[in-house]
């Protein structure tokens, strides 16, 4: 998340917005996002619905306790996905992705 | 017997050529490379004054908390040891030193599990890359484990970003720093220039 706190400016430059979410509550997040200075929204999705919609699924490394796998997604302005990567964000190919589709037309 | 000598000859050449072979696989290329004189490259983008003898390169291949740097292990007790790193990535996200060597502090050093209690003792302006930069010194403790570290952190400008050279030195709690590392360490930020744009620049 920090790595996105600052990239920031260049997410305005490609006209993207970020987001994080989590199946934390608001409160843990609201803390957690003050702890990193983080400027940008953080939704809590306790009941991990939007996981489902993005095709995260439950990680198997912790066991009885409901964390989303690590996974990036890029949405354009018509509503499609036209990024996903698991794992830990990869910022460089986030940005050259983001830059591309901005040249694509403001997409 | 000109059976045997023949299966001898041939078995000669077959270690002769197992041996070639061997000689031949190729080295790893190191990404430091020789600059000005006096000066070492890095990775064909980063030169600085080479350290002296005993440093060793220190790098990450992906993902690390840190580019590249030079460490020494230092006589007496573990953890006798110096290190000095760029860091093209450090902790925080503001874009005043300021603000980002209090977000800093929050998670350096967090890796070692230790309790250390860092005290700043000097912070100072100073010209790092052709820009304005911020040098700090700190010194943490941990009584528990008894080992200190004693840091000096540079922040400075690459475009528009905030990146930091820092070196840590870590002694047993009643060991002595050595100052000669300080010098290599002011020499290494010093001297430090960028032979091309950083990726960010060129987006």
């Amino acid at each position: 998340m920090e790595g996105h706190q600052r990239n920031l400016y260049l997410y305005d430059r490609f006209n993207a917005r970020v987001t994080g979410v989590s199946v934390d509550d608001v409160t843990t997040l609201k803390y957690w996002g003050k702890d990193l200075d983080l400027t940008f929204p953080l939704l809590s999705n306790v009941t991990g619905f939007l996981g489902d919609s993005f095709g995260v699924v439950p990680s198997s490394e912790i066991k009885g306790y409901p964390v989303f796998s690590r996974r990036t997604v890029i949405i354009d302005k018509m509503g499609i996905i036209r990024y996903a990567k698991d794992g830990s964000p990869d910022f460089k190919e986030i940005l050259l992705f983001l830059k591309k589709l901005n040249q694509e037309g403001g997409k | 017997m000109m059976r045997t000598r023949q299966i001898s000859i041939l078995c000669g050449l077959l270690v002769f050529g197992w041996l070639f072979w061997g000689c031949a696989t190729p080295e790893k290329k190191t990404p430091l490379k020789h600059g000005a004189p006096g000066m070492a490259v890095f990775d064909d983008e980063f030169e600085f004054s080479n350290p002296p003898p005993g440093w060793m390169l220190v790098q990450v291949e992906s993902g690390g908390e840190f580019g590249f740097g030079f460490m020494k292990v230092d006589p007496g007790p573990f953890p006798s040891q110096s290190m000095f790193v760029y860091d093209e990535e450090p902790f925080g996200c503001a874009t005043q030193f300021e603000g980002r060597e209090k977000e800093f502090f929050k998670r350096y050093l967090w890796s070692t599990a230790m309790v250390l209690d860092m005290k700043i003792i000097e912070r100072k302006k100073v010209q790092v890359v052709g820009g304005e930069g911020l040098a700090v010194i700190a010194e943490g403790k941990d009584p528990v484990k008894k080992e200190k570290v004693r840091t000096k952190i540079v922040f400075g400008k690459r475009g528009e970003r905030v990146v930091s050279w820092y070196l840590t030195q870590w002694r047993s709690l009643d060991g002595t720093y050595d100052n000669a590392a300080f010098d290599v360490f002011d020499k290494f930020w010093g001297s430090f220039g960028y032979l091309k744009k950083s990726f960010y620049e060129t987006l």
